[in-house]
This record gives structure tokens, C-alpha cells and sequence, in this order.
């Protein structure tokens, strides 16, 4: 199929075609029949003839200038209608899905004319566009975060490049699962059963749907994935040289030493065979506070450390100086944002009639830097004032000691010696407690129990927690579980069966466990807020491009406006009270959620990954240095070798031919009407 | 006036424009009754001529007392006599000539009047033909302002000559001869003509030279023969003699057209003037009124 000429015309259509000049000739003679015009005399007109009688040649093919036109255009449309190309493969198949990927990697300018790589892998599914048959059918399918079906099944080119033109870069990571998923879907039609008999049909006629992949291959291999009637091919874009120096961390945390002293945290990663020199420069909105000079080595990450003593509030922007002789591929990635909070972000509530060793436990420094500790009287459980900030997701957890709520509250609870109110959990636990159980497992590896040891706990009675489904059972003893969790809406129950001070029938308070005595005991209460309230308010500040955003709000506003980074703001309606769920995080940089003008919350969303920001296409590793070739994709079991980046398209000249054809046409038409004058 | 007042060939304003002109003629002839025009003829009027011995038979009345007086002889003054001029206008009334817009032949028509007009006004002898006309048939002759309104009829009645088997279009040169052998007389002779003939125009021209008449050439040529808009493959046919001439129009065409009626312009222009011809080129697109008030002045047919 690599012949220059391609055929479109059945013999028929060329006979037909190949009469169209002999007509001409036809036409053009009998149209000699010259149009009789009388005139005063023809003196003076005899007298011109003889005259040019003498060049009559050139005269004459003047005459025919129209002829020539005509039979001209005849030629150029014939010649392209046979297509003429060059150095290409064709298309060969049906249907083809093109896979695009427009993950953040994709933004990279490693091409020869600077163009973006999404930009040169629009370029050649165009000029597959371009070279589909009247009867093939095509889908474009974009995957980055996640998969998006830009155009389906169309025969219709003009959609298609229409669809093609839409496609925006975007900032999110490579996840080439579910695009395979979603064309899996398209190309293989489920089995469909037939009510009556059991013999199953398919829906459509089953058919090879060519599966074309463009991406520059940063994403791990796909297992368990079956591709079915899909035949891929992976057409990698972009190359080895890419050079790129990426932030892909930065964060905010207290110095270890002095709590009271918060430091910045830039890793810089360099994605390139030489040693680099960055400058970071680290800027809270828009001052610049600090920069650094970082060497890092091939291939290699280095980090700096910014002490922020004495500063507010506010965005933190980090900013990759890069060396002008460096030739940095990706831009995306050299700036990164966090957010710098003075007041620690958990809030945690503990409800007890008094418990020392509780309180004391809980007082710990560290346990202060995760979260604030509020300590309240059971009798408060009653107000209304308190039932509505239970409602309002103020506080990330609750500790119930020794005392029940009359309704669950919107937080995280944790219940000492007490079963919450609710039907699971009351149908699961018997009523009366066990004695003297002894504890034989736990689940080590819960981050609630992480490294505790907690066999040498005596306890003197205790109610079995058992967890309603979906729960967990955290420690179990010799008379039943101890410690469970189970899920509760997007909160979790934890249900500690046992009491650490029990009040004895007389009202004396004593020692339910001795617990509190082993260096267990403030360990786990560590665990327990680390886990409900520390963890949370970390993983609140940064968040990933593209994927949805949960942020607690307080407050009872119904409607928060958010600013994006660019400077545009958005009416965001809260699902429920106190938290915003939001998921136009298409952009880097720092979100600012707002009620009525004042910036209630800010988030920032980076980059920050290692697959995206190192943009060299992967290559074989048995082959030879000198010959790269770019590692295939592996999909299910199956090896998708990667097509020779350059491989070209079929070239094809009829347009241009058609084009000129149309030129000649118009110069026809000219001459036609001001034939006079020429 | 009124009598002219609604002819379509002699309009109000040119009428008055017309009334301060006078034909001119740069030849003297001699006429053949007392008009306006200064003759070779002594005779009465005011101009002064010469002085002669009076012989008997002379008119008493001539004698120059005051010299008889002085000289004791008997002298006759002698003056000028005016007389009138012949003005003939030999119009082309071949079929080539009904073409334009307005058609050439009116145009020729208009152009007669008006010069006619002009002559009647100065009592001139004005004489109207066709080349059509055969030796015998003679044209009015037309003399005072009272002759306006026979010469109008006389120039409607023109029609373009109708060409029938046995009488072919009549040659430029034959209409030429057979007016000269009608009209011994001298004077001037005013052509109008578009000089399309076959056989040339220099014989019929030459008939005036050896006519000894003060004559005008107005070469009347129609918008469409100046600036030819013609397009595509084309068969000419000749209206006169039905040749065909076949053309495919282009621009060199058109070019060449051109050159060639410039040719044959500067051609007749020159046999004019070597022979003491006026010859005058008109465009059937220009008034009459302006060809006779700039052109015709300037070449001095009118004062």
C-alpha cells in the first residue's frame, strides 16, 4: 500500500472520467460557431486580421487559452483523485479508538519546533483523521486523571478534528486504566442473555477496533487488564534528551526540636544526565522571603529548608530559578504551593466526668501540635448550643468517657467503656460486661495500634465491642473483641469496651485497667488523634490536580465562593453544612475558599510527581546505550511495542492538487470574463 | 424661429448659439447674387476697391465727384462687390452610416443642419446632398433664414440607402464624381462621411482637389468603431456587402484594432492636409453643438 498512486475509481467511474476530455475537445469545436455580430464595416477588421496573420501561431494557442485551462483542471482533478503519496503506512481496520494522553508530562516542549508534545500528538491523530475511509469509524479518547471521551464513534472527520481541537492540556497524572477501560467498553460490547434461553448474543457484531495510544509512556504497566477485540499500538511522543528539573515536594511542618517554629520544606528533583544549580525562591504572597542555591546531582533530588519564624498566614509559593543554559522541557513543575498555618488544624473534643490520666495522656506536646483539646463536662452533652456544633463538623473527633450522646454527632467519636447510640452497634454488644478478659491479638497493623504493645494490659471488666458490618475488630481478648472501628457515613466509630477509670457502685472512682501505666497508654491516645484529627488537616493542604477536594468549613453558610488560581471565582453550593466538596482542580496553584469576602480556607494544588515531572520517554534497559528504542507498554500480559516515534504518515498530494485545480478554475472564469484584456 | 423650434435636429440653444456664427471660407469665389460676401466682382458696397477712367456706359452714380472736382476728369470709384457663397453639404447616407447611437447618420444630419443654418442666416446658398443621388437628381437650393424649415424637411427625408440586387451600395468615389458633375459651381463643400469604403477614399477626395472648392472633411466615426466592446468568438458581417470577417477578441486583438484605426485616421488626416483639405475627425458621443463651436471654429469652416 506504499505505492505512489492509490486508486479510488472503479473502471467504470474512469471510463466515464476518461470521456470528460474528448468531450472537452467536442465541446470546445462546436463551440467555434462563431456568434454573428453586424457591424458598420468590416474595413478596418480585414485590415487587423491580416496583421496578425503573421504570428499566428502563438495566436492561435491564445485562442485555445480556454482549452488548455480546462483540459489543465481535468489533469489535476484526475491526478488526484488517484491520490498520489508517499512514504507511509495506511490505515487498516475499521474503528479506531485514539488514545490521548493530556497528562501533565504531555505539556513538555521536548519537541524540535518547541511545540508542546500534546500538540505534535494532535498533529499526527489529524493526519490519521485525515486518512480514514469514507466507511472507517474513529473515537478520541483523552486520559489523563481521568478518561474522557472527547468525540465517539463518528465517521465524520470534521468532528473529529473539531474534537481534536478542544483538547486542552491539563496538569493532571498519566492513568491509562480507565481510558482502556472506556475503549474496552466501546470496542466490546457486553455479552447480552437472552431472557428466554440462555444462549447469550452479542450485541454488535464483534470487531477489531485499532487501539491507538499516543503518550510518552510515564506510567506503570497494567495488569489485569484484558484487551479483548483491541489491537494497540503505542505511538510514544516525545524523547530522550527531555531535560526537566522539577519541585516535587514542598510542604510546611514544625521544626521537631521547637515546636513553636515552623519550617518550609523544597525537594527539587533533577530529571537529566548533569549535575545541576537551581535557585528556590520561596515567596509568601508575593514577597519574597528566602531563596536557596541547590545542587542536585544527575538523576537525583536535593532539598532545602526554610525557617519561617515570625510569619503569618498566607500562600507560599516556591519557585524554580532555573539557569538560562539549562534547557528546562517542562514549566509546569517548577513552581509549587503550600499553604502556612499558624493554629494547628485539629479540633477534638473530650467528653468525660473526669479522667486524669486522659487528660494527661492527651496534654502531651505532641498531641498539642496535631490538634487543640477541648474538655467538657457530660452535662453539656444536653445543651442546644452543643447539639448544634456536633452538627456542624466543628470538631474532627469526639471522645465519649464514660457518657453516651443522645444522637451521633457529625465528627469521628471515639467511646470508652460506653456502646454508641445507634442499633448496629447496640444489636451487636451485650448488654451486661465480661471480666477479666485478656487480650490475645491486635491488629498491628492499624494505624490506631501502630507500634503499641499491649500484651501485658490487665483489665478488670469490659464490654465486647463488636463492630456492626463493615466494621473492624481491633483487639480481641479471651472473652471477645475489646477495640473495634467501623465506618459511619465518611466518619468512623471507634469503641474502646473498656473503662480506664470506672466508678464502683458506691460512686468511688478506681482503676478499671492499668493501663495507664504502660508506655502504651499515651501512645495509643497519640495514635487516636494522629489518625481522626492530625493526619486529616495534613492531607487537607495539598491535593492533587484533578481529583476531588473535601474541605471542612466552619460555620452555616450554604454557599462558598472559591477563588481559582487565575483569579476566577466560583458560587460553590455545600452539599452539607461544614463541608465543601469541590472538584475543579484543574489548576496548579493556591485556592482560596471564601464566605461573604473573607478567605475562610485555602488550598493548594501541586503537581508533585515523580512519573510526571520525569519526562525522558523510558527506554529499553537491555539494549545498548547507543541504541535507544523506547520500552514497550506492557498491558495485561501483552507487550505493546512502541512504533518508531517518527513514523510518518502517508503523505498525500491531492489536496494540494485539488487546490490547484480550483486555480486554475478561478483563472478560467477570469479569463472567461475579462478575456479582452488578455 | 418658430418654424424650427421643434425640430429634434436643430435644438433652441444650439439655434442661438448658431445665430452669432457666419461660415468662412479662406478662398474668395464669386458668386452668383448680391449677398453678404466679400466677391472678386467690384460692385456696390462700402469697401473701397480702386479707382478707374470713366468710360461711357458706366453707372453715373459711381463717378467720384470730389475728383472731378479736383481733377477735372472723370474717375469711377470702384468698391467690392459682396456677394453670396456656396454652401454645400455632401452627406453619406450609406447603410455603414446607420449605425451608432445616435446613429451616425443622424449625427451627419445634425451636423448639416446646423452648418446649414448657419449659411441660410448669412444668406448664403446652401445646397443639401446624398451620395446616393444620381447625376441627375439635384439637391434644393436654399437661400435666407425663410429656407430653415425646407432644408429640415429636406434633411428628414434622408434615409439610409437601401441596398436591393440590382443597385449595390453606392462607392464613396462614384457619390463624389456625380456631385461634382451637378455642381460646377465653387464654394464650400462640407463631407460627411465615415470614409468606409473598400476601394479607399483617396479617389473620391481627389474629385475636390480638381474641383476647386473650399472643402471640409468631418470624418464622423461611432462610439463603437473607436472603442470596439466586443467579446468572444465572433463572426462580423459587413452590413454593406455582407462580408465576414471571423475574430476571436483578446486584448492584442483589441490592440491591434486600435493601432489600426489610428493608421487609417492619420492616414486620412494626412492625405487631407497635403491637399488643402480640412479634415475634421467627430464622434458620434460628441454634441454637435460643441463640434461646431470649438472644432469647426477652430479649423474655421465658422467665425
Amino acid at each position: 500500500m506504499d505505492s505512489l498512486f492509490r486508486n479510488t475509481l472503479s473502471p467504470v467511474s474512469w471510463i466515464l472520467l476518461g470521456m470528460i476530455p474528448p468531450a472537452i475537445f467536442a465541446l470546445y469545436f462546436l463551440k467555434l460557431k462563431r456568434q454573428p455580430l453586424e457591424v458598420p464595416s468590416t474595413y478596418l477588421w480585414h485590415r487587423v486580421l491580416e496583421d496578425l496573420h503573421v504570428n499566428s501561431l502563438w495566436q492561435r494557442l491564445r485562442k485555445s487559452l480556454l482549452l488548455l485551462l480546462q483540459l489543465l483542471m481535468v489533469a489535476l482533478a484526475m491526478l488526484a483523485l488517484l491520490r498520489p503519496g508517499w512514504q507511509g503506512q495506511s490505515l487498516e481496520g475499521q474503528q479506531f479508538i485514539f488514545l490521548l494522553d493530556n497528562s501533565a508530562s504531555m505539556s513538555a516542549t521536548d519537541t524540535q519546533s518547541e511545540a508542546k508534545r500534546l500538540d505534535v500528538a494532535k498533529g499526527r491523530i489529524a493526519a490519521l483523521i485525515d486518512q480514514l475511509e469514507s466507511d472507517m469509524s474513529a473515537m478520541i479518547i483523552t486520559f489523563a486523571e481521568q478518561p474522557d471521551v472527547v468525540q465517539e464513534f463518528t465517521n465524520n472527520k470534521r468532528l473529529l478534528r473539531e474534537a481534536l481541537e478542544r483538547i486542552e492540556p491539563s496538569a493532571g497524572q498519566t492513568a491509562l486504566r480507565g481510558a482502556l477501560e472506556l475503549a474496552d467498553g466501546f470496542a466490546n460490547p457486553d455479552r447480552v442473555m437472552n431472557e428466554e434461553g440462555d444462549q447469550s448474543f452479542e450485541v454488535t457484531e464483534q470487531q477489531d477496533v485499532e487501539l491507538y495510544i499516543f503518550s510518552d509512556g510515564r506510567f506503570p504497566s497494567i495488569e489485569d487488564f484484558s484487551l479483548g477485540n483491541l489491537r494497540p499500538q503505542f505511538l510514544p511522543i516525545g524523547s530522550f534528551a527531555a531535560q526537566n528539573l522539577a519541585i516535587t515536594a514542598f510542604n510546611t511542618r514544625r521544626n521537631e526540636e521547637r515546636p513553636e517554629l515552623q519550617q518550609a520544606f523544597v525537594q527539587v528533583a533533577n530529571f537529566s544526565e548533569q549535575e545541576q544549580k537551581a535557585i528556590v525562591e520561596l515567596t509568601l504572597d508575593k514577597r519574597l522571603l528566602d531563596a536557596a542555591e541547590l545542587t542536585i546531582p544527575p538523576n537525583g533530588i536535593a532539598s532545602a529548608t526554610f525557617n519561617l519564624a515570625g510569619e503569618n498566614e498566607g500562600a507560599l509559593r516556591a519557585q524554580l530559578d532555573i539557569p538560562a543554559e539549562f534547557k528546562d522541557c517542562l514549566a509546569l513543575d517548577n513552581e509549587a504551593y503550600a499553604i502556612l498555618n499558624q493554629r494547628s488544624d485539629g479540633q477534638v473534643l473530650l467528653v468525660t466526668p473526669g479522667n486524669t490520666t486522659l487528660q494527661a495522656a492527651l496534654a502531651t506536646e505532641r498531641v498539642n501540635r496535631l490538634a487543640k483539646i477541648e474538655t467538657v463536662n457530660p452535662d453539656v452533652l444536653k445543651t442546644a448550643e452543643f447539639l448544634a456544633k456536633a452538627q456542624t463538623e466543628l470538631y474532627d473527633l469526639i471522645i465519649y468517657d464514660q457518657c453516651v450522646p443522645r444522637m451521633m454527632p457529625q465528627a469521628n467519636t471515639l467511646f470508652v467503656g460506653r456502646m454508641p447510640p445507634l442499633p448496629d452497634w447496640q444489636q451487636q454488644a451485650r448488654a451486661e460486661p465480661v471480666d477479666a478478659p485478656q487480650i490475645i491479638d491486635w491488629v498491628r497493623g492499624h494505624p490506631l495500634l501502630n507500634l503499641l504493645e499491649l500484651g501485658n494490659v490487665q483489665i478488670a471488666d469490659s464490654l465486647l465491642a463488636r463492630p456492626p458490618l463493615g466494621g473492624r475488630m481491633l483487639i480481641d481478648s479471651t472473652q471477645g473483641p475489646l477495640f473495634a472501628i467501623a465506618p459511619r457515613d465518611r466518619y468512623e466509630d471507634a469503641v474502646l469496651g473498656f473503662e480506664i477509670v470506672g466508678t464502683e457502685a458506691d460512686g468511688s472512682r478506681t482503676f478499671n485497667t492499668d493501663w495507664p501505666r504502660k508506655h502504651s497508654f499515651p501512645g495509643f491516645w497519640l495514635n487516636v488523634i494522629e489518625y481522626f484529627a492530625g493526619g486529616q488537616s495534613a492531607s487537607l493542604v495539598h491535593n492533587r490536580p484533578d481529583r476531588m477536594m473535601e474541605i471542612r468549613v466552619d460555620g452555616q453558610a450554604s454557599n462558598l465562593e472559591v477563588e481559582m488560581p487565575d483569579g476566577t471565582r466560583q458560587l460553590v453550593a455545600l452539599e452539607q453544612p461544614g463541608r465543601l466538596s469541590y472538584h475543579e482542580t484543574g489548576q496548579l496553584g493556591v485556592y482560596q475558599v471564601r464566605e461573604a469576602g473573607q478567605v475562610k480556607k485555602r488550598f493548594a494544588v501541586n503537581l508533585f510527581g515523580r512519573e510526571e515531572s520525569d519526562i525522558r520517554l523510558r527506554a529499553r534497559q537491555e539494549t545498548e546505550k547507543s541504541l535507544k528504542t523506547v520500552d514497550s507498554l506492557s498491558i495485561g500480559y501483552i507487550d505493546v511495542a512502541a512504533q518508531s516515534p517518527t513514523a510518518a504518515v502517508r503523505r498525500e498530494l491531492w489536496k494540494p492538487l485539488l487546490a490547484g485545480a480550483l486555480v486554475v478554475l478561478m483563472i478560467e472564469w477570469y479569463i472567461y470574463n475579462r478575456r479582452v484584456y488578455i | 424661429m418658430s418654424t424650427t423650434n421643434t425640430s429634434k435636429l436643430l435644438t433652441p440653444e444650439l439655434l442661438s448659439q448658431l445665430e452669432r456664427l457666419e461660415l468662412v471660407t479662406r478662398k474668395v469665389f464669386r458668386g452668383r447674387m448680391k449677398g453678404e460676401r466679400r466677391s472678386k466682382r467690384k460692385g456696390q458696397s462700402v469697401e473701397f476697391a480702386d479707382f478707374r477712367n470713366y468710360v461711357a456706359g458706366d453707372d453715373l452714380r459711381l463717378l467720384d465727384w470730389n475728383l472731378y472736382a479736383r481733377l477735372d476728369k472723370l474717375i469711377i470709384k470702384l468698391f467690392l462687390e459682396e456677394e453670396d457663397l456656396h454652401f454645400y453639404t455632401l452627406i453619406d447616407s450609406s447603410l455603414s452610416m446607420d449605425f451608432g447611437s445616435p446613429t451616425k447618420l443622424e449625427y451627419a444630419k445634425q451636423l448639416a443642419a446646423a452648418l446649414g443654418f448657419v449659411g441660410l442666416i448669412r444668406t448664403d446658398r446652401v445646397r443639401i446632398e446624398t451620395l446616393s443621388q444620381g447625376v441627375g437628381e439635384r439637391g434644393p437650393i436654399l437661400r435666407g433664414r425663410h429656407s430653415v424649415w425646407r432644408m429640415l424637411e429636406h434633411l428628414n427625408a434622408i434615409q439610409p440607402d437601401t441596398i436591393t440586387a440590382e443597385k449595390g451600395p453606392t462607392p464613396l468615389a462614384e457619390g463624389v464624381k456625380n456631385f461634382c458633375l451637378r455642381n460646377a459651381g465653387k464654394g464650400i463643400v462640407v463631407l460627411i462621411s465615415d470614409l468606409m469604403d473598400k476601394a479607399g477614399y483617396e479617389q473620391a477626395l481627389r474629385y475636390f482637389v480638381s474641383h476647386q472648392v473650399d472643402c471640409f472633411v468631418i470624418h464622423v466615426l461611432s462610439q463603437e468603431e473607436l472603442e470596439p466592446d466586443v467579446q468572444g468568438d465572433l463572426k462580423l458581417v459587413d452590413c454593406e456587402d455582407q462580408d465576414e470577417a471571423e475574430i476571436t477578441a483578446s486584448a492584442p486583438l483589441i490592440n491591434r484594432y486600435k493601432q489600426t484605426l489610428n493608421a487609417f485616421v492619420a492616414g486620412a488626416q494626412e492625405f487631407c492636409t497635403k491637399r488643402g483639405m480640412h479634415y475634421i475627425l467627430a464622434n458620434n458621443q460628441m454634441p454637435v453643438q460643441e463640434l461646431v463651436a470649438q472644432h469647426l471654429r477652430r479649423r474655421g469652416l465658422v467665425r
